[in-house]
């Protein structure tokens, strides 16, 4: 089907390929952790090839190599669409266990997939759901059970925000290698395509060792 | 008629007196601008970071304008809200910034302000909170009326904003 689409001369859908990997993670509190993925996006928007959704091994900090978490995890998904609105967003969300043994959420985040093509690395700020009461905050540290998103997309979603308190206590690193195809000639003008020298700059605020020195 | 998309997110807040902080945001535009999609407005979670100074929101914007004109380009307004732990909430900051009028990915940090009383106010601000706000909040985005006011400079919020513009080339606008 996408010799299909390639093969028109005035074309009515672009496409977006995103290859890419999950780096790794900085959770200075948590270790043994895994991370899943899944992508989220609008009406108009369908994936043609690749995995929408996965799940990455259990890694911890390597006893050498600083305090790093490293998945080195392959992201390969395409996406067609007929309008930029509702343009994909990676959802990622962290688990480990507590000292029972239990699995429980150590962050979700959300990051949109950039659409200039080439090189691009995102730190993702990481957060978990706090407990809304004082009791309950109580008994949730008495059962070892915390809060979750029943449907971790949540996370990129822009409403009913509002009602949840959070606590941000790490970062993932997904890299990006981004082409669109066909956007020009749809008329979209998405900027110039980044050197790969900017993806430092797009995490600039959110760099592993930054937001610790307190 | 030319359309843009604006996507992305509202980052967090860093650089204020303390955190547990949200966000509430809203796009205006003018006359000539009509929402096609996406939300123009809205509130973000309270976060209370475990580390460092900054607050992450990581709230997604996706919003679909067309237009029949340049004037009245967007703004992004801002209002800095901290929450404490009985949930009561205090204004600490306004701020508006332009979107961004060239395509491609755009970091923008925020400046924000908040209005400040006379040094009584401020004194029994000292000690049970509160403070003054801005009565009519278009004043954040708007120049008129600007010259009564004393303000205090507040923290920065960072934004990261992707620009896609369709047909602005096609009425020769350069951008």
């Amino acid at each position: 089907m996408t010799e299909a689409v390639m093969a028109t001369n005035s074309p009515s859908v672009f496409l977006l390929t995103v290859n890419g990997q999950i780096e790794g993670a900085n959770f200075p509190e948590y270790d043994n952790l895994y991370c899943k993925y899944c992508f989220v996006y609008g009406h108009d928007w369908a994936p043609t090839s690749g995995l929408e959704e996965g799940i990455t091994q259990i890694t911890c900090k390597g006893s050498h190599s600083s305090h790093k978490l490293i998945w080195n995890f392959p992201l390969e998904t395409t996406f067609k669409s007929t309008n930029p609105s509702g343009w994909p967003q990676l959802v990622v969300s962290v688990y480990g266990p507590d000292v029972f043994g239990n699995d429980v959420v150590r962050g979700y985040g959300a990051t949109h997939i950039p659409f200039t093509p080439g090189q691009h690395t995102r730190t993702i700020p990481m957060f978990v759901p706090e407990p809304t009461w004082r009791l309950q905050k109580f008994t949730s540290w008495l059962l070892g059970r915390r809060p979750e998103y029943t449907d971790p997309k949540v996370v990129a979603q822009g409403e009913g925000r509002e009602v949840t308190r959070v606590r941000s206590q790490g970062f993932v690193t997904v890299s990006f290698n981004i082409m669109t195809k066909d956007m020009k000639k749809l008329g979209y003008d998405t900027g110039p395509s980044s050197p790969a020298n900017t993806q430092s700059a797009t995490s600039g605020w959110s760099t592993e060792e930054q937001p610790y020195k307190i | 008629m030319a359309e843009l998309h604006i996507i992305g997110q509202i980052v967090g807040g860093t650089g204020f007196p303390q955190n547990s902080l949200f966000c509430k945001w809203g796009v205006h535009a003018g006359g000539a601008w009509r929402l096609l999609a996406g939300l123009k407005e809205g509130q973000t979670q309270v976060d209370i970071p475990q580390t460092g100074d900054m607050a992450y929101w990581s709230h997604p914007i996706d919003l679909h304008y067309a237009t029949k004109g340049v004037q009245g380009w967007p703004k992004l307004h801002l209002q800095v809200w901290h929450q404490d732990s009985f949930g009561r909430c205090q204004l600490y900051g306004y701020g508006y910034c332009h979107i961004p009028s060239s395509p491609g990915h755009h970091r923008i940090s925020c400046v924000t302000w908040r209005p400040i009383g006379s040094w009584q106010e401020q004194l029994a601000q000292m000690f049970v909170g509160g403070g003054p706000q801005l009565r009519s909040p278009e004043l954040v985005y708007s120049g008129a009326d600007r010259y009564r006011l004393h303000t205090e400079a507040m923290g920065t919020v960072e934004l990261e904003l992707g620009i896609i513009m369709r047909h602005f080339d096609k009425y020769g606008v350069e951008s």
